[in-house]
């Protein structure tokens, strides 16, 4: 019985982690500039990318499977952020400009550390 | 529909979305403006590979092939901050790379 | 007291990647997560790890949450027809409270995956931290909404 609940539970987890993946790819397709499509990708691919691994771990049954789907997630989490802020500060010190429609802009180049 | 079946079917679907997102994000890599542009596609490029390997994974029940994902993952971030390290190197963003800009950088 | 609870969490962790719980394979894991703690000895924080389980915990639920509610924003507003009208974005001058670069580190990651926002880069004199939000309509409010969430329990999760 909760094999069964867990292998739909899993099937869902798949639909709606593509489905954050196909979102993330319009993402940056359609945000403005790289500061924005920096967002899509990071936060939305994420996110689908966690939630299949998570299904993986459903329907596994084996501690040592699901331990490794949970690491790689837990993986992913520490470097998704880290891949984004490091390639932000390089688009911004080498001049790359935001959008037009950036209402606030209190970064100065001179305070960064180069 | 029994279980089983369900997430065969699911499967199938997650097969054809994650294709779809594959086929966009490879547009923005070919039409991508500028540089960083490019790498941030590269880098959801990744994220999309690790899904199929998980979908794969489920979809045969070959287990084995997670470990391929984790070694995806650690490969793309490699790459991505590479990536990053050569757009800093590189210069500026819209003039070509001038000799003081090179002295200063390197 | 670190040392140890640090080698044997390191020691489940290559039990988990190697896949393989066996005694033998835990000794080896062990012995390794051993060496590599003792290479960097000098750096090891403070023994108080057992009674910060709770803020520690409360932390992960948090970032959780907001990393699903990000994700889910973010999905909503690239799907909106009229997406350029509802897009702000904006740079943001944060002040920290946090000190130490191992705090400044946690929260720039939890930054960047909570709402709408991302963090860019620090100050060299390390008390601003800039972040790039995709709609800024109150500033104040963004940047309290960081302080009393995220920082304020990063700095008592260090302390």
């Amino acid at each position: 019985m909760i094999v069964t609940i867990f292998q739909y539970f899993a099937g869902f987890l798949m639909l709606l982690g593509s489905a954050f993946c196909l979102l993330a790819a319009v993402g940056i397709l359609r945000l403005p500039d790289i500061y924005t499509r920096m967002h899509a990708a990071s936060k939305a691919g994420t996110m689908g990318t966690g939630l299949l691994l998570t299904a993986i771990a459903f329907v596994a049954f084996d501690g040592a499977i699901i331990l490794r789907a949970i690491a790689a997630f837990v993986f992913l989490l520490l470097t998704a952020p880290v891949a984004a802020h490091l390639l932000a500060r390089a688009a911004f010190l080498t001049g790359h400009k935001p959008t037009e429609m950036t209402i606030i802009n209190e970064l100065d180049i001179k305070k960064l550390d180069k | 529909m029994s279980s089983v079946e369900f997430l065969n079917l699911a499967g199938t679907i997650s097969f054809g979305i994650l294709s779809l997102a594959f086929f966009l994000t490879i547009i923005r890599i070919i039409i991508g403006p500028s540089l960083p542009d490019r790498v941030i596609a590269l880098d959801l490029l990744v994220y999309i590979g690790i899904s199929y390997i998980a979908v794969v994974v489920i979809y045969t029940g070959y287990f084995l092939y997670l470990d391929i994902a984790i070694a995806l993952g650690l490969v793309g971030f490699l790459a991505t901050v590479a990536f990053a390290r050569f757009i800093l190197h590189r210069g500026k963003a819209d003039e070509p790379v001038k000799k003081s800009d090179k002295e200063t950088n390197s | 007291m670190n040392f140890a609870l640090g080698s044997i969490v390191l020691a489940l962790i290559w039990a988990a990647i190697t896949a393989s719980f066996t005694l033998l394979n835990l000794i080896l894991g062990w012995a390794i997560a051993f060496m590599a703690l003792w290479l960097i000895r000098k750096n090891l924080a403070s023994p108080v790890l057992f009674s910060k389980a709770r803020k520690i915990v409360a932390l992960g639920a948090l970032f959780f949450y907001e990393l699903a509610l990000s994700a889910i924003r973010v999905a909503f507003l690239v799907l909106m027809p009229n997406m350029k009208a509802q897009l702000k974005p904006g740079f943001i001058a944060f002040p920290l409270t946090a000190k130490s670069d191992g705090e400044i580190t946690l929260l720039a990651n939890l930054i960047t995956l909570t709402p709408g926002t991302l963090s860019v880069d620090v100050s060299k004199d390390k008390k601003v931290l800039y972040v790039h939000a995709l709609s800024v309509t109150d500033k104040e409010a963004l940047i309290k909404s960081i302080a009393d969430g995220f920082e304020s329990k990063i700095i008592e999760v260090f302390k």
